[in-house]
């Protein structure tokens, strides 16, 4: 274990520091900001925004500006050679090393922040497309008329704020406070419109579900605090750290207390519980359901909070504890199946949704079922690099949605579109390379991403992993049925003739909408350039910058534990995953999927591309139905709650009311009962009293009497 | 001649139980108080004739000091039975029941 000394550790510093000089490494002392910055716009939207122009808008413009800026500086400090940050903010239980509760229980709860490369490019994706979705709002709230804008600029403030700090929390502990106020920033923006009936209902559902998976993360994070006694990411002393010497055996550490079982199985469950609150917040199978319904929220809102950035905080928790999982076989192989599974099973449904947000919505927890395959398939840099394009591509996705729905009025259904390439031109070439990028076509950046994604699955799989190798089949499935659906969307919205009076002269939209989408739009056709993995035997392995860049080569100090290389040993090693790396071309599987991603496009176009498109997806008959609810998802779900856990609440009610409620009454009621028969002795009458007491001392006399033996 | 301690205490005894035998039988809150002074005098006579018996003084000191606090406990009493008349226009304690449960 090597390398932490790289590590700038400031324990103990728990102040923001103040800033004099802009210096080089003093950007890292302004790092608390990027997530402040935001904070601020919170208070001033929400306290001020009634009497601000827009509502507030330009508070969180500025706070993301700021954010942005700062998080691009560090980026360029690391990429000119800064080493990694971390820093203890502030500490709230434990103080002072020597303090007496870090004595008794070796426990120290802190805030701190951990930059790092993979914080920092999380930092520019979260904060960028904040800003490009204030952006939007302008056009897409502000301009529509919506009342409760502060509250909504607020929401999108504290969602930033909450985002960034989960960002670049340094331990476990902060990172589940943040991840449970991005839930809540999630259920409030849902919500949003709450005088509807169905956008509470679904923010409720979201919230729900999501706290079901995060509630077996809170267990992890405990459990974690027992065994480790710190639940810090980074450092010699982190629980990542701790538990790779605990299991490989070159390393003479102390042992580590398990309950019982062996440590690899212990850490195992540790890692599934953790994984809990990924899948429930990534939108897993099967705790996917409550995204699809999250559309009810404004289009911007799903854009941020339900495409690029809070539905990335599960799988961006895996990146971050890469090392802990690395270590764990079980939990991999749990992940990539279930990625895997998820990729296709949301693909399925997307096939046969009418209503854009909703395709988009089963495309997105499909795409992250393609990042947790990549991360549970030892693709650590391909997981990373889905999510930096995917997070590019989907808000743009959503954003040109958001468009198309100004321009129709609100109204969804895409068989009501229709021919709108000709009138809103902008939109449709964004949305086209968005799609474009979404089905992997090459050059867009989905293609090298998604590419990577499925050729480090297959390279490890054929590495002696069948259950991969089932993961990977799941995955390149999914690429075909990814081309049909997205194409199906383009075809319908855009494509043939309008097929109602709105789609035939639809609403304009304003340079508050077109700017983000031209800017996602171009980084969606480049955004590949970051990492072209297919191409790696042509333009070698130092050109993959984000490989590079997560490598920590870029720095003048080593990354150490961080870095994707050592990952890679820990996957490789014996104590470890234990994956072994097939040497393969990546060009094979980079044809192999470009050719599915193709015929899925073309078969959409095949079905799809006429003037007049008919419905195709009827001919499923039955198994239409069963896609279009959902594999009765919500269904069991709902059975589950109100069908077996309800029944089961109810056995428990009767026995806590009645057993237990039933012996404390029985109590209360005899000593009742006895009290009144009990207290007829108490007359009121002062001669009986003088009576008893006569005739008490009496008895007593004699009682004396008999055991002294006077008689 | 002296009388030998066992008389006075037969005659304390013999007090005690008029006194006890009085507020075991009477209604009157007046007859209560004198009853209760008969019992205080029996406990007196007791004192006395043991201060007696010992050759000692303190048994009478404690009488006295005994007086002084039936004579406190009569004035007490006599309230007690002022507010008893006020309220119940009676001092007959069977009347004075409204206390109990």
């Amino acid at each position: 274990m090597m390398g932490t000394t790289a590590l700038t550790t400031l324990a103990g510093t728990a102040t923001v520091p103040q800033f004099i000089s802009l210096a080089t490494k003093d950007v890292f002392k302004l790092a608390p900001a990027i997530a402040l910055f935001p904070l601020a716009s919170f208070f001033i939207s929400l306290f001020l925004g009634k009497r601000m122009p827009k509502g507030g808008a330009l508070a969180g413009i500025a706070a993301t500006i700021a954010s942005l800026a700062l998080s691009v500086w560090l980026v360029i400090e690391l990429a000119i050679g800064g080493g990694t940050y971390q820093e203890t903010l502030y500490t709230f239980v434990g103080g002072a090393s020597d303090s007496a509760v870090v004595e008794h229980t070796g426990v120290e709860l802190t805030f701190g922040l951990l930059i790092d490369p993979l914080a920092a490019l999380m930092l520019v994706i979260v904060s960028l497309i904040s800003l490009l979705v204030h952006l939007f709002s302008l056009g897409y709230m502000n301009d529509e008329g919506e009342t409760g804008l502060p509250r909504y600029y607020a929401g999108l403030g504290l969602f930033t704020f909450s985002m960034l700090a989960f960002v670049y929390s340094d331990n476990l502990l902060m990172a589940f406070v943040f991840f449970e106020l991005v839930g809540v920033c999630s259920y409030l923006l849902i919500g949003f419109w709450f005088r509807e009936d169905a956008p509470p209902s679904a923010a409720k559902k979201a919230f729900l579900i999501t706290r079901f998976g995060d509630y077996f993360f809170l267990i992890g994070v405990v459990a974690i605090f027992a065994t480790f006694g710190t639940t810090a990411f980074a450092g010699e002393n982190s629980f990542v750290t701790m538990a790779a010497d605990g299991l490989n055996p070159d390393v003479a550490a102390e042992g580590i207390d398990t309950p019982g079982v062996s440590e690899d199985t212990w850490f195992t469950v540790l890692g599934l519980l953790v994984l809990g609150g990924v899948v429930g917040k990534s939108a897993q199978f099967p705790l996917h359901t409550w995204l699809p319904d999250a559309m009810e929220g404004p289009t911007p809102v799903s854009a941020l909070i339900h495409a690029a950035t809070m539905v990335a905080a599960g799988v961006y928790l895996v990146a971050r504890m890469y090392g802990f999982f690395a270590l764990l076989p079980t939990v991999l192989a749990v992940i990539a199946l279930i990625g895997g599974f998820t990729a296709l099973f949301a693909a399925t449904m997307a096939l046969v949704k009418q209503e854009l947000k909703q395709v988009l919505a089963y495309s997105t927890i499909s795409q992250y079922g393609y990042m947790m395959l990549a991360l549970g398939g030892g693709g650590y840099v391909a997981g990373v690099f889905h999510l930096t394009t995917h997070a590019i591509f989907k808000a743009l996705l959503f954003l040109g949605a958001g468009s198309v729905i100004i321009a129709m009025h609100h109204n969804e259904n895409m068989w009501e579109m229709g021919g709108l390439k000709d009138r809103m031109p902008v939109t449709y070439a964004t949305f086209l390379a968005g799609s474009l990028a979404l089905a992997g076509i090459f050059p867009f950046a989905g293609f090298w991403s998604k590419d990577e994604v499925l050729f480090e699955t297959l390279a490890h799989g054929l590495g002696g992993s069948p259950i991969l190798l089932i993961a990977y089949g799941f995955g390149a499935l999914a690429v075909v049925l990814t081309g049909l659906y997205t194409f199906r969307m383009v075809f319908l919205t855009f494509h043939g003739e309008p097929r109602t009076d709105t789609a035939e002269d639809p609403e304009t939209v304003g340079w508050s909408v077109k700017l983000p989408l031209v800017v996602l739009g171009v980084l969606s056709v480049v955004g590949g350039v970051l990492n072209m993995g297919v191409l790696k035997d042509i333009i070698g392995e130092s050109n993959l910058f984000l490989h590079e860049w997560l490598d920590g080569a870029t720095m003048d100090t080593d990354l150490g534990a961080l870095s994707a290389s050592h990952y890679s040993e820990v996957l490789e090693a014996d104590y470890g995953a234990g994956y072994e790396v097939t040497d393969l071309s990546p060009l094979g599987p980079g044809v192999v999927a470009l050719v599915f991603a193709v015929v899925g496009v073309g078969a959409a176009w095949y079905l799809y591309s006429g003037a007049d498109p008919e419905p195709k997806m009827t001919r499923l008959g039955r198994v239409r139905t069963v896609l279009l609810r959902n594999y009765y998802q919500d269904e069991y779900q709902a059975w589950l709650a109100t069908g077996l856990t309800l029944p089961f609440s109810r056995i428990a009610d009767k026995f806590d009311r009645g057993l237990i409620d039933g012996i404390v009454n029985g109590i209360g009621t005899v000593s009742m009962v006895v009290g009144r028969q009990f207290r007829q002795i108490q007359t009121g009458v002062v001669t009986n009293y003088a009576a008893l007491l006569a005739f008490s001392l009496l008895l007593l006399l004699f009682a004396f009497g008999f055991v002294g033996g006077w008689f | 001649m002296t009388v030998s301690v066992e008389w006075y205490l037969l005659l304390s005894a013999a007090v005690f139980c008029v006194g006890l035998f009085g507020i075991l039988v009477r209604q009157n809150a007046l007859m209560f108080l004198m009853s209760v002074e008969l019992m205080l005098n029996a406990g007196n006579i007791n004192l006395v004739a043991f201060a007696l018996y010992w050759g000692n003084l303190t048994g009478q000191v404690f009488a006295l000091f005994l007086i002084g606090i039936a004579a406190a406990e009569v004035a007490v009493g006599l309230g007690i039975i002022l507010v008893l008349n006020r309220n119940f226009d009676d001092i007959d304690v069977t009347e004075a029941t409204t206390m109990r449960w």
